[in-house]
């Protein structure tokens, strides 16, 4: 059985983060780059998985529960639980984070150019903080120059749900946010790539 | 003499026959939507309080009218902004607030929900809200990931609309293809064109 490795280096970013609620261990599947993130969970549920043999790697923090929208939450959850890749909406936390030395990911929404573009305004465009293109599988449609805008590392997260729409995704983007279905199936196709035909 | 819009069949008619849409973020983007052959303009951004001015405008072109009310200045997404805009000859508004759509519709206007694809794990609440506010159609964001996403989609009956980052003629054949009744698109080159 595979388990996520610890953090070696604070705020690194697997090619690929499996989504979990993490109320269920979720593994990341061996051979290839992968960590866990919770999402859509609550406080509890949370500090549960990080006591498990699978512990998040990253969390989206406005989607926690009980969790409140301040430093103190991310001193918690970067501190005390020792997940050092946060997402949230809200640039200063992820500037808080950034300060702290992981790494922190601020939403950006592509719904169309020109929101994305505005949603784009907030971002503090610091060292240490990148950006989650929701929804993630709208990135294969940017142009170069909206590709370019955006601060990396991007995490393209949501409606990525296909194989091929991964991969697609994974050549554009820095990672991906998949299901667990979808992460097992691509380390399958890695798998059989690397068998000598 | 007042203005009375037409009912939501034959709004939904006219976007069926040409189904590329203008979509305007900026005023120096009217003219342009005016003399094109799309046959509605929406109104994405620009000063709500003064649009009478401007929607007199795109009807003078022969043209229907449909103003976002959550984006355009100077209003406030409720049930008096959609009688505003009633008043101002507006033809359908289009909103985010499900809970808006019946007064859309009460008013007399074409009520379009706006629905922004986020998450898998979302979809089916999002297409409930379809089910709760009954809109004349369903403006769906970012419309060019539609062909990828409607096979998740929980079946409705509503007609939709693709919008978002469509931007080439193919583009526009894949969400056609994938059942949308038209798009709306900010890309001069496309308003008018006929999906074939």
């Amino acid at each position: 059985m595979a388990t996520n490795a610890p953090n070696a280096s604070p705020g690194r970013l697997p090619a690929v983060l499996i989504a979990s609620d993490g109320r269920h261990p979720v593994y990341a599947p061996p051979g290839l780059d992968a960590g866990v993130l919770v999402r859509d969970t609550d406080l509890a549920a949370l500090a549960h998985r990080v006591a498990s043999d699978c512990p998040p790697l990253a969390v989206d923090l406005d989607s926690v529960a009980g969790l409140g929208s301040d430093d103190v939450a991310v001193d918690f959850i970067t501190g005390r639980l020792g997940i050092h890749v946060v997402l949230t909406r809200r640039p200063q936390l992820a500037a808080r984070v950034a300060e702290r030395g992981f790494l922190g990911l601020v939403h950006v929404f592509g719904y169309d150019s020109t929101g994305m573009g505005r949603s784009l305004e907030a971002h503090p465009r610091t060292e240490r903080i990148g950006s989650v293109l929701s929804p993630g599988l709208v990135i294969v449609h940017l142009r170069s120059d909206e590709l370019a805008d955006l601060p990396r590392p991007i995490v393209a997260y949501g409606l990525i749900d296909d194989v091929e729409d991964a991969r697609a995704c994974m050549a554009l983007a820095d990672a991906i946010v998949v299901r667990p279905t979808i992460a097992a199936r691509l380390a399958a196709q890695l798998e059989a790539s690397l068998v000598p035909g | 003499m007042s203005y009375t819009p037409p009912d939501a069949e034959v709004f939904i008619r006219r976007v069926a026959a040409d189904p590329c849409c203008a979509a305007i973020t900026a005023e120096e983007n009217l003219g342009a939507a005016i003399v094109s052959r799309a046959p509605v303009v929406f109104i994405l951004r620009g000063n709500g309080l003064a649009v009478a001015h401007d929607v007199r405008r795109i009807h003078d072109a022969g043209k229907l009218v449909a103003v976002h009310v959550d984006l355009v200045g100077g209003l406030r997404a409720d049930r008096s902004s959609v009688a505003w805009l009633a008043k101002a000859g507006v033809d359908a508004v289009i909103s985010s607030h499900g809970q808006l759509m019946p007064a859309i519709r009460h008013e007399g206007m074409t009520a379009i929900l706006r629905l922004l694809l986020v998450r898998r794990s979302q979809l089916d609440t999002a297409v409930a809200a379809i089910g709760r506010s009954a809109p004349d159609i369903v403006e769906i964001l970012p419309g060019v990931i539609l062909p990828s996403v409607i096979g998740l989609l929980p079946p409705f009956e509503v007609p939709v609309l693709a919008g978002g980052f469509v931007r080439t003629q193919a583009e526009v054949g894949a969400a056609l293809s994938a059942g949308a009744l038209g798009v709306t698109t900010s890309s001069q080159a496309l308003w008018g064109f006929d999906g074939n």
